[in-house]
């Protein structure tokens, strides 16, 4: 008994304390177990089936460097803008800025000349992003940047997307625009909002609201008879 | 089950003319750029394992000084009873409705029972994560996958610009005109030694080449009916008619 007490506070001694705190939460045992399990699970489940429960960075809004509104540009609602003045929004299509989604694979982000087209004059002299917009055109000062816009919606590297014929057979079939995010069926916005939502009234940041999973893909193609040959857009 | 050729819209292929071939490997270094194969570097040719998807082998006929070097460039015969296809565990590479024996890098697990199974030697498995020198980043052809490692790849008869060929057609409303699809190789060919085609139209280049009594196909007896067919070389020195082979 006096030989198992000596060993008993031998250990006590030499037990680092990290031990000692770590002993007693495991074994507060199955329940906990069964908890973190669960949660895990929960976890893949929700990101297999859609997108990753936001959480430990698997937010997906994105902070642009420049907060630009899609909902003045594209929206038709009244707006507040960055200096708090409520504003009329604009209704634009998509296309107009995006504009190589009609022919190309890519939609394309306008350079910043572009924006300045109509940003050299239009907007007031205090508003931080448009001052932004401004230098980086080369509106203002000497020192023209292009701006490292972040990309919210990317595929994965052995998928090759191209834009420009779903743009055209959802132009032509508007009954295949299949959006649950979004009300919006007609127009550009609609063919866009079948995978993107509707990005004319997302306030801050553009976020990805469709999974834009392979099944999603598929089960789109199989519906409007387009190929569903690996190749067409694995290789 | 492979769809029947006369069922099919296209039927690509394509008609290697030997007698053209100079040897000059155009064809080779094209296909490297435009499907951002790796590079080969001296340790890879030492230990065997150089990729390229197509490549020009050479023959010496004769003895010094009366020799004759032949050429005869060899890529993917994408044979329409392909010896790669049943064996792959994992569906990875199968025959498509077009004609063409598709390599799925993301299905790929890479067994390389594939690559075992080709006579023509034309697979290759990406043992090494590809690495290109810092200034060739932003040269990769952006169509294309770059193939990570332990994944088999090969010839894929430039899919990408097959895809954007037929897409092309469709949004202007018309058939693909014959000779407006090039595979890389094809394009580079200073001599139009390679012809790509769609076999299925009767009036199309590689119809008619098919058609010469020159033509033969790698390897015929193991009845892998390739969709790549050769004519053979034209040797003057030879009496007329026995220029087969």
């Amino acid at each position: 008994m006096a030989a198992l007490l000596e060993f008993l506070r031998e250990k006590h001694r030499t037990t680092p304390l990290w031990l000692k705190v770590l002993i007693p939460i495991l074994g507060l045992g199955t329940l906990g177990v069964v908890a973190v399990t669960g949660a895990v699970l929960a976890f893949v489940i929700t990101a297999w089936l859609g997108q990753p429960i936001p959480v430990l960075g698997f937010d997906q809004s994105i902070e642009q460097p420049i907060p630009f509104s899609h909902t003045i540009h594209a929206g038709t609602g009244v707006y507040e803008n960055s200096l708090g003045d409520q504003v009329q929004g604009l209704g634009m299509d998509c296309t107009f800025c995006h504009r190589t989604v009609t022919t190309q694979a890519n939609a394309g982000i306008p350079p910043v000349q572009f924006c300045a087209y109509c940003h050299q004059v239009i907007g007031k002299d205090q508003s931080e992003p448009l001052t932004q917009i401004r230098m980086a055109a080369g509106v203002i000062g000497d020192d023209p940047h292009p701006i490292n816009w972040k990309r919210v919606h990317r595929m994965p590297d052995h998928v090759r997307f191209v834009h420009e014929p779903h743009i055209r057979y959802l132009t032509a079939n508007p009954e295949a625009i299949t959006n649950s995010t979004s009300g919006v069926k007609t127009g550009a916005a609609g063919v866009c909002s079948t995978c993107h939502g509707d990005v004319a009234s997302m306030t801050k940041t553009v976020t990805q609201v469709e999974p834009l999973k392979m099944g999603q893909c598929v089960n789109c193609h199989r519906d409007n008879n387009a190929p569903t040959d690996c190749a067409s857009c694995h290789h | 089950m492979t769809l029947q050729r006369e069922k099919r819209q296209y039927s690509w292929g394509m008609v290697v003319d030997v007698d053209k071939c100079t040897g000059c490997q155009a064809c080779v270094l094209a296909c490297q750029a435009e499907n951002n194969v790796p590079l080969n570097l001296q340790d890879r040719f030492e230990r065997a394992r150089a990729m390229s998807w197509i490549r020009v082998e050479r023959y010496w006929e004769g003895e010094f000084p009366d020799i004759k070097a032949r050429f005869i460039p060899i890529m993917c015969q994408h044979c329409e009873n392909a010896p790669c296809e049943p064996v792959c565990p994992v569906f990875a590479t199968y025959h498509n409705n077009e004609g063409l024996n598709v390599q799925v890098y993301n299905r790929c697990v890479g067994t390389r029972y594939c690559a075992n199974g080709c006579p023509y030697i034309v697979r290759f498995f990406n043992y090494w994560e590809p690495v290109w020198p810092e200034a060739f980043r932003n040269h990769l052809n952006p169509d294309v996958t770059v193939r990570s490692r332990g994944i088999m790849e090969k010839c894929s008869f430039c899919i990408q610009r097959i895809r954007r060929g037929v897409r092309n057609a469709e949004r202007e409303n018309r058939d693909v005109i014959d000779g407006e699809i090039q595979t890389a190789c094809t394009q580079a060919c200073p001599t139009d030694a390679l012809v790509f085609g769609n076999f299925n139209d009767e009036d199309s280049k590689v119809s008619k080449m098919k058609k010469d009594d020159r033509h033969y196909t790698l390897l015929p007896h193991l009845a892998t009916d390739p969709n790549v067919v050769y004519l053979a070389k034209i040797d003057p020195d030879r009496s007329a008619g026995a220029s087969h082979g």
